[in-house]
């Protein structure tokens, strides 16, 4: 299995243009070339100036996203074998991001809201390693276990329309790693992520289009953590409702 | 890392509310459809009196009438939710307070005139 | 040098992907529901006003612009179903002794009981009207 391939690329230079265009390779390919392989054909061969991001090649480091005709995809998991009947193949870089420069996107807004949850196991008060390890059982880890396969390579932010038309929406990856903490029983830091997932910019601002879950190349599902998260926020309403009756404080 | 907290959502109200509706439908929308769409017609063309009397007998159970309530209720706050998101999907330059105020009225509004003319039955 | 392309979503993107397209229809399922469950508020108003009202109501459901909401309906409150149930093992964790209750069986219960419901509910309902009709005549 071999061939060749019209590959588009969307090419933006910020010292040079005013708006992206477009520009075409064809490459060669055989059974296991990788889009990743074929932008390396690119810079290698055709042309260096072409800027994208990559690491590991194979999918850990969560470096490779583009959009391929259209889909969120990494480009080290996404052969061009699957693309042979097709005419070609279109790389954009993540919908929904700023393009800093070709196939680059400025994912510091995911970053951000990544770090706005909390994701890290948080004790009430630190133990010292003489303690010995906080034990848990597989059933225990079982919970959370699919949740804590997430590689940020923020597929998810480029699927989700939601975060598209409201960059403020916190977004699938950190709903989910939120989601993740929370139902660890190492875990205590359930207290300080809730008011981020209760709020108008937290789970609520997710409709539960889906297809975060499809494009994911880890198969965490964000979209059953963050509505499993739509639950929890609901209990912890109903019982806040019940604190204020009651005349204690709002929280 | 100091961040101010944000503000607490009043969805869990709206979403509750669109969950028990959604539900009701899944299970019981289609039957309902059906029996309006075939069953009603076919069987009260002849003998509308008896019909009357039998729908009446039903609505004014407690349990139907309750039933009833939910059924329309329930539809009414299950389908604005979703309308009221589709306006903000559709980017249609409304507020979204402004819209939920609208949706959510409507469909407390629509609850109570069930309320009020199945108990007047 | 940063001059970074900021994105920006357009009112259409929802036309732009098939799996957008299935969400759009599955959001829109609400328009005839919510038009349907108004002909039926009406139709409980018209069933206090007396037979007359009633048997006026009847027809109203009766008349072609009405059949045709009502089909539509039927469609769409089995899209809204359908979609529904998929979605339901996502939410719904229950938990097991070896960890938790596995997603197809959780569709099954509900889609096994629903769709009882959707056949035996109006041979019911058939059978019911049946005996009052028939009694009176």
């Amino acid at each position: 299995m071999s061939g060749s391939l019209k590959v588009r690329v969307q090419r933006y230079r910020p010292e040079e243009d005013d708006a992206p265009w477009w520009q075409s390779f064809e490459v060669p390919w055989s059974e296991d070339t990788s889009v990743l392989d074929a932008l390396n054909h690119i810079k290698d061969v055709e042309d260096g100036s072409l800027s994208y991001r990559w690491s590991c090649r194979m999918a850990i480091c969560g470096s490779c996203g583009v959009m391929v005709n259209d889909e969120p995809r990494l480009g080290c998991k996404t052969f061009l074998r699957h693309y042979a009947d097709a005419d070609e193949i279109v790389l954009r870089p993540l919908e929904n991001l700023a393009v800093e420069r070709d196939l680059v996107s400025d994912i510091d807004p995911m970053l951000a809201h990544i770090e706005t949850v909390q994701p890290w196991l948080q004790r009430e008060q630190a133990e010292a390693p003489e303690a010995g390890e906080t034990l848990q059982t597989p059933v225990q880890m079982a919970r959370y276990e699919s949740f804590s396969h997430c590689i940020n390579c923020g597929l998810c932010y480029a699927a989700c329309p939601q975060f598209g038309r409201n960059p403020d929406f916190l977004g699938p990856a950190a709903l989910t790693l939120a989601q993740r903490y929370n139902l660890d029983s190492r875990d205590e830091g359930r207290e300080a992520r809730m008011p981020f997932l209760n709020g108008e910019d937290g789970v609520w601002a997710c409709t539960f289009v889906g297809y975060c879950s499809d494009v994911c190349p880890k198969d965490v599902d964000p979209a059953a953590a963050i509505n499993q998260g739509k639950v929890a926020s609901n209990v912890n309403y109903a019982v806040n409702l019940f604190r204020l009756l009651r005349g204690g404080d709002d929280a | 890392m100091t961040r101010s907290l944000p503000r607490r959502s009043q969805e869990p109200v709206a979403w509750s509310l669109f969950g028990a509706g959604g539900m009701l439908l899944a299970f019981l929308g289609p039957a309902l459809v059906l029996i309006t769409l075939l069953v009603l017609p076919a069987l009260l063309a002849d003998d509308v009196a008896a019909g009357h009397a039998a729908v009446l007998a039903a609505l004014r159970h407690p349990l139907g009438a309750l039933l009833a309530f939910a059924g329309l209720s329930l539809t009414f706050f299950h389908t604005l939710h979703r309308l009221c998101h589709g306006l903000h999907d559709l980017h249609v330059p409304l507020s979204a307070r402004l819209v939920g105020w609208v949706g959510y009225g409507t469909a407390t509004l629509l609850s109570l005139l069930a309320g009020v003319w199945l108990l007047g039955l | 040098m940063r001059k970074p392309l900021p994105p920006r979503q357009d009112a259409l993107w929802w036309w732009r992907h098939p799996a957008y397209r299935r969400y759009m229809l599955r959001e829109a399922t609400a328009l005839p529901l919510f038009l349907y469950a108004l002909c039926l508020l009406y139709g409980v108003r018209e069933l206090g006003r007396g037979e007359t009202a009633f048997q006026a109501w009847l027809a109203f459901m009766e008349s072609p612009p009405l059949i045709a909401l009502q089909a539509v309906a039927l469609l769409a409150v089995l899209w809204h179903a359908w979609t529904w149930f998929q979605l339901v093992p996502k939410i719904l964790v229950i938990p097991t002794r070896h960890g938790t209750l596995p997603g197809h069986w959780l569709r099954l219960a509900h889609v096994v009981p629903a769709a009882l419901c959707w056949l035996l509910l109006p041979l019911l309902a058939w059978w019911a009207l049946g005996q009052f009709a028939g009694g009176g005549a």
